[in-house]
């Protein structure tokens, strides 16, 4: 999809965060992609490298955690993982399955860099 | 010394935008305006559904359209003469995003509309991925496409709640079947309300239009009967 734009909107909810909590760099973003967040991991990590050197997050590492699409069906409750985008039930073959995951991009967690406080004497 | 501290975070990337869009489409629940994104791959009959939407209201709706595209202003021409028209050309882009629609909001100089229709650039991609504030995600699939399109395009047919089957006066003359096309559209989106339109004989259009003014009582209903005003009118985007 656009991960050009979805990177810079990454990195700036990133080094907001560390702002925030009064971070001295970035290490580490996790992030959580699926077959339906419209996102190309290898363009999203090409969209990374170029664009975290000319952020607050620069020398961060990005983390990339793949997760199937997963579902629950609606009338018998059970949870699967749907496969090649067939949103029926394995157990009742209902098709009134509900996504749990896999749809989205998130951005999981953030390790930062932070100063200790000089401990008092 | 320095320490390294893990800030857990846990959030869509795309959940401001996404936030921002449902405030939107509370708001035009509350003023009574049904939002409608057309989709479709270009030239599947967008422009051609709206025009014949519109002229089967005859001005006895109040409808207006945001139409999208690359270049040229050709298609706000083509509607130009039936309802409000705004044209939202957008250089490169190939979808629409909401700061767009907004501007093209702006140029009506009113909001006093039923059914605000925006059709989006021609494409079944990227625009799956934009929530432009709508209530109902429409998709397009003429006949000349094949009836093996929604399994190609599962996040399009995934996140729409309606799928029309355009230029149905060519059935005769192409192998497309409208059960496969739409058996296989329901295999990604059980939900899905189906449609089989010609526009240009105007062959099921008054079921189309039909269905967009109960949809729009029901949201007016859903709006009214809502208590608490942070709840989202209706929830348009299929998970």
């Amino acid at each position: 999809m656009h991960e050009a734009s979805l990177v810079r909107s990454l990195l700036s909810q990133v080094s907001n965060l560390l702002l925030e909590h009064n971070g001295e760099s970035v290490e580490i973003i996790r992030v959580e992609m699926g077959p339906l967040s419209g996102v190309e991991r290898l363009l999203l990590e090409i969209a990374f490298e170029q664009q975290v050197h000319d952020t607050l997050c620069r020398g961060a590492t990005l983390q990339v955690e793949e997760v199937p699409l997963s579902a629950v069906c609606r009338d018998c409750g059970d949870e699967f993982d749907i496969e090649r985008f067939r949103f029926v039930c394995p157990s009742c073959n209902s098709t009134r399955v509900r996504v749990t995951g896999g749809d989205e991009f998130r951005l999981l967690d953030v390790d930062i860099q932070t100063k200790e406080e000089a401990l008092p004497r | 010394m320095n320490t390294t501290t893990t800030i857990h975070v846990n959030r869509d990337v795309k959940a401001e935008l996404k936030r921002q869009a449902a405030e939107m489409r509370e708001e035009f629940a509350r003023r009574g305006t049904l939002v409608i994104n057309v989709l479709s791959s270009p030239g599947s009959g967008k422009t051609s559904l709206l025009e014949a939407t519109a002229k089967h209201w005859h001005n006895r709706r109040r409808m207006a359209v945001l139409v999208g595209d690359l270049a040229t202003d050709r298609d706000a021409q083509r509607l130009a003469p039936f309802c409000p028209v705004a044209q939202l050309t957008t250089g490169g882009a190939c979808h629409l995003e909401i700061p767009l629609v907004q501007r093209g909001l702006e140029t009506f100089g009113t909001d006093d509309f039923e059914f605000l229709f925006i059709e989006n650039v021609g494409n079944l991609v990227c625009p799956a991925s934009h929530d432009l504030a709508e209530h109902l995600r429409v998709v397009l699939l003429s006949v000349t496409e094949g009836d093996d399109k929604p399994g190609k395009y599962p996040k399009m047919f995934r996140t729409s709640n309606v799928v029309v089957i355009s230029k149905s006066d060519l059935l005769p003359y192409v192998p497309f079947s409208v059960k496969a096309a739409v058996d296989d559209a329901r295999l990604i989106q059980h939900d899905l309300r189906d449609f089989t339109v010609c526009s240009l004989t105007g062959d099921g259009v008054a079921g189309w239009c039909r269905f967009l003014e109960e949809t729009r009582e029901q949201m007016i209903a859903d709006a009214s009967a809502s208590a608490t005003p942070t709840l989202s009118a209706r929830e348009p985007l299929a998970r």
